[in-house]
């Protein structure tokens, strides 16, 4: 099937826009309900757009971007099993399994630019420096401009290309695993120099213990199925109960130390 | 490079925010993850949330801004749909100029457990009744399941962003009296949650695990569980106190451990490792 280009323009549009979506804007344009129903409007068959969305939808139900996990890509996902669908009349299942390939492109992507983006933070750091308001509100929409970019041009791409490329691209996930693999490894590591960063700055040496206790404690309760859910949560209660004694005992003793000294405390 | 004063150099509070100016950055809050990345994850994004408010709390003196831009420019993560709820209180601390290590252990003991109730309102609760119901609309060949998918779930969203942001910057700016009294205690307290809140998200967040298996005939020995064995999670606790202390001891810069890491990420990915 062949695609005017008013329809490939659309379809780049609406990648582009829920390619954002999916981690800012309204963060549900992006779902393959809404965006089934829009590739098919946009493909003139809106009917198959809405089946093959809504059937996509409930498969992906238990699939959200929980704790910041990277599941399939969603977006160019729900795009591609949609143009799929309409353009071959595939049955949904068949259309998904098609998509999958450039949902892989997709995830490899978003950790690509995620990776890329981390340097970026140095620049932020000298933009922060001079007190730059314009400059960080740049860099941010800059990032959102390139994601939004990206998934236009792998969603025309698939709309060109079609299943063809789709085999093709999955040839090269195979090879080429190895490299993203350890590149997502990396990418899972680099939230440690932001804890580093963190610590570096809060920890001063009396307050190692509390680092490690609140370490230990979550590793407990991420070990249990029923609490690991919410174990920053359960931590925060005790690391909680722990400082608001110390805040409490601290004043305490600095009441009594004062009393005795003429009540330099009178005039708050 | 963050620096590391501890106070603002003007420590009169500034005028309370606007509600328009509070408005304007929930509308902003929508796009707190604009420039994620793995290594600060929302930081910037953050900090583009919180500008249109840092800048008239610190309009009169242009280091404080500087100073304020650079500490909110460290690690932030939290869910996105209630990052109000941490937007208002730490407004609320910068806008009474509270103590520079107090603002930064608040913002993180307040991120970090809000990840997980997040995920349960919107991810496990929210989505899938609302889209379960209207999928099954849209299968049925109905145009009205997105359109009431889109319309419950965002009305949701939208009245959860401004009443945490309201809520939450009122609750901070009462709190501040008892919190000004005891600025010290209160300082170092905040400051025992906030590291022990960092240690729990080096668990918590930190999934890094190797897949690496020495031959051993029928049962080969998996390094992974032997590494459990000594120390659960003793990857992110190694990695996190070496970067520690290649920063603190050896005064890295933070992008020269980033790229210290994609190294051992593409090794450790062609060898095999990870």
């Amino acid at each position: 099937m062949q695609f005017n280009a008013i329809q490939i323009i659309l379809v780049a549009i609406w990648a582009f826009i829920v390619g954002i979506d999916q981690f800012d804007f309204l963060e549900s344009l992006y779902q393959p309900i809404v965006t089934g129903a829009v590739i098919g409007a946009i493909l003139g068959d809106l009917q198959a757009g809405l089946i093959v969305g809504g059937t996509y939808q409930l498969m992906t139900i238990g699939n959200m971007p929980v704790g910041g996990a990277q599941p399939p890509n969603p977006v160019i996902g729900g795009v591609m099993s949609a143009v799929f669908a309409v353009a071959s009349g595939l049955e949904t299942e068949q259309a998904v399994a098609l998509a999958i390939p450039f949902a892989l492109m997709g995830q490899y992507f978003v950790t690509l630019l995620f990776t890329a983006m981390a340097p970026m933070m140095s620049a932020a750091d000298k933009v922060a420096e001079k007190g730059d308001t314009k400059g960080i509100v740049r860099l941010n929409y800059m990032a959102m401009g390139i994601l939004g970019a990206a998934f236009a041009v792998v969603c025309v791409m698939g709309l060109m290309g079609g299943s063809a490329l789709g085999t093709a691209l999955q040839a090269f996930a195979d090879q080429y695993g190895w490299f993203m693999d350890g590149l997502g490894a990396a990418g899972g590591m680099m939230r440690f120099v932001g804890f580093a960063t963190l610590l570096r700055i809060m920890l001063s040496n009396d307050l190692w213990g509390f680092y490690l206790a609140g370490f230990t404690i979550a590793v407990v309760m991420d070990s249990i199925e029923a609490t690991a859910k919410s174990t920053l949560l359960l931590t925060a209660f005790v690391g909680f109960a722990i400082a608001m004694y110390d805040f409490q005992t601290r004043v305490a003793i600095k009441q009594n130390a004062g009393s005795g000294n003429g009540g330099d405390e009178d005039g708050i | 490079m963050a620096s590391n004063a501890t106070h603002y150099n003007n420590l009169k509070p500034a005028q309370p925010l606007d509600k328009q100016t509070l408005n304007k950055m929930v509308l902003r809050s929508f796009n707190l993850q604009a420039s994620f990345n793995y290594e600060r994850m929302q930081a910037a994004g953050w900090l583009y949330c919180i500008l249109p408010g840092l800048e008239k709390i610190h309009a009169d003196n242009k280091e404080d801004l500087k100073l304020s831009m650079e500490h909110n420019l460290e690690f932030f993560n939290t869910h996105p749909f209630l990052v109000t709820f941490v937007m208002g209180i730490v407004l609320s601390l910068e806008q009474q100029k509270a103590d520079i290590n107090t603002i930064r252990s608040v913002r993180v003991a307040a991120m970090g457990p809000l990840g997980g109730i997040g995920d349960a309102i919107f991810w496990f609760t929210l989505v899938p009744i609302t889209a379960g119901i209207t999928a099954n609309m849209a299968i049925g060949g109905s145009v009205a399941g997105p359109i009431i998918f889109l319309l419950i779930f965002n009305a949701v969203q939208f009245a959860i962003r401004f009443f945490l942001m309201g809520w939450s910057y009122k609750l901070g700016s009462q709190a501040i009296e008892i919190m000004t009294a005891n600025a010290r205690e209160f300082t170092r307290a905040a400051s025992m949650l906030g590291v022990f809140v960092v240690g729990a998200l080096t668990s918590n967040m930190g999934g890094t695990t190797i897949s690496l298996e020495i031959p051993n005939g029928e049962s080969p020995i998996v390094i992974q569980s032997i590494l459990d064995g000594v120390l659960p999670k003793m990857i992110p606790l190694a990695l996190t106190l070496l970067l520690y202390f290649l920063m603190k001891k050896k005064n890295w810069k933070p992008v020269q451990c980033i790229v210290l890491l994609i190294v051992i990420g593409i090794v450790g990915g062609f060898i095999g490792i990870f």
